[in-house]
């Protein structure tokens, strides 16, 4: 599969040429780093002072990669095409090179990264447990009563909770064996054909 | 057992053969223990036997004697503690039989009916799952892994017993991760039994 880039997209990275490789490699970096922790348009205007040129050309260059790296990571298109995709863009080799590279190093992080953004239920994080035996309470004296007390904590985009629940020893057991039916779906035989036919 | 002055004067007046004779003072326990377990407990002092018998005396003596079992049963009151109390207050020994029968009889079920007044987080009462595989998103292709989507149904003891849901998602690894921690609760749980 080969990207198709949009002419305005070409025009922004048209910029990446006329610059010191170094310099592309720090746009690289400061592309990365944006996708990671959100941008800073502070870093626009040093590099545009450093390097002369107006900070609208910097920002279109740095957003071009960012671009660039989410596109071919979230189609997780492979070397060869990323390379054959670059190509229409008439860059230098060695740019190219440099390019491939950026996108190879930092694929898998981009991924998780744009995987996050799907909408899903909230994630399961960990699970705490503790046992108790009840003795007393104020309406009954004299008992004893198994508890199982567990801290749930789940993970909604950037934030955790965690939710408190108990139940008795019974339930427990049933709850476990529901989960191992749920786990033994997986190597069923209906679901390994159809993973392995969904490529 | 400590019983208010209220508790012993209703208790006092159950006692009495010429307010309550014994086919009266049967009829009017059973109705004690019943309305303490059943949800229907209006019209229930309305029985043939008890028709003579003056309605606020009636309910008067129905407060104290449910107060009397309730108390015995939070404390796990033994026969000979029971007993002594209801002699205590003038009962009979027929009546006081009677009365340790019927007590015996509805034990096990106020005590779980007490054990369940009790402010405690949610309780989990049964799991749901659905297994999916995940192929792609708006934002990343060739997602390829299976999900699993679990549900806990919960019931609120605190909140007038509502249940609600609570639904979260796990990869294969995480739902291992689930497994394997529950599966040590419920080891610690079984060794502790053992003991």
């Amino acid at each position: 599969m080969l990207l198709v880039f949009s002419d305005e997209h070409k025009e922004h990275l048209g910029f990446l040429p006329e610059v010191d490789s170094s310099v592309v490699g720090e746009f690289g970096r400061i592309a990365v780093e944006f996708l990671k922790k959100g941008s800073n348009p502070k870093i626009y205007e040093g590099a545009a002072r450093k390097l002369n040129v107006p900070s609208e050309t910097i920002q279109h260059g740095v957003e071009g990669l960012m671009y660039l790296l989410t596109e071919s990571s979230k189609l997780m298109i492979s070397d060869v095409d990323f390379q054959d995709s670059v190509l229409v863009l008439g860059f230098s080799e060695e740019l190219n090179k440099l390019l491939l590279q950026l996108y190879l190093e930092n694929r898998k992080e981009i991924r998780q990264i744009l995987g996050e953004l799907a909408p899903s239920l909230p994630h399961y994080q960990n699970l705490e447990w503790r046992l108790d035996v009840q003795l007393a309470s104020r309406a009954l004296r004299q008992q004893v009563k198994p508890t199982v007390t567990m801290k749930l904590h789940l993970k909604s985009g950037g934030t955790q909770t965690a939710r408190l629940f108990q139940t008795d020893p019974a339930t427990l057991l049933h709850l476990l064996q529901e989960l191992e039916r749920a786990l033994a779906e997986v190597k069923s035989n209906h679901c390994r054909r159809i993973l392995r036919n969904i490529k | 057992m400590e019983l208010s002055d209220s508790v012993v004067k209703g208790l006092q007046t159950l006692a009495d053969p010429a307010c309550f004779d014994f086919r009266a003072f049967t009829a009017f326990t059973e109705v004690a223990f019943d309305s303490l377990l059943s949800s229907r407990t209006d019209r229930a002092l309305d029985l043939p036997e008890l028709k003579k018998i003056d309605q606020a005396l009636l309910k008067h003596c129905h407060v104290a004697t449910t107060t009397f079992i309730l108390e015995g049963i939070k404390q796990n009151a033994d026969k000979s503690t029971i007993s002594s109390c209801l002699e205590d207050v003038k009962f009979d020994s027929e009546r006081v039989d009677a009365f340790y029968t019927s007590y015996q009889k509805n034990k096990r079920n106020l005590e779980s009916l007490l054990s369940s007044i009790d402010r405690c987080p949610p309780h989990i009462t049964d799991a749901s799952w659905r297994l999916e595989y995940c192929m792609k998103n708006g934002h990343v292709h060739n997602v390829n892994q299976p999900t699993f989507l679990i549900s806990f149904n919960t019931e609120d003891g605190g909140n007038e017993g509502t249940s609600s849901d609570v639904n979260f998602s796990c990869t294969l690894e995480q739902l291992q991760d689930l497994v394997g921690k529950m599966k040590d609760a419920a080891k610690s749980m079984e060794r502790a039994t053992q003991l």
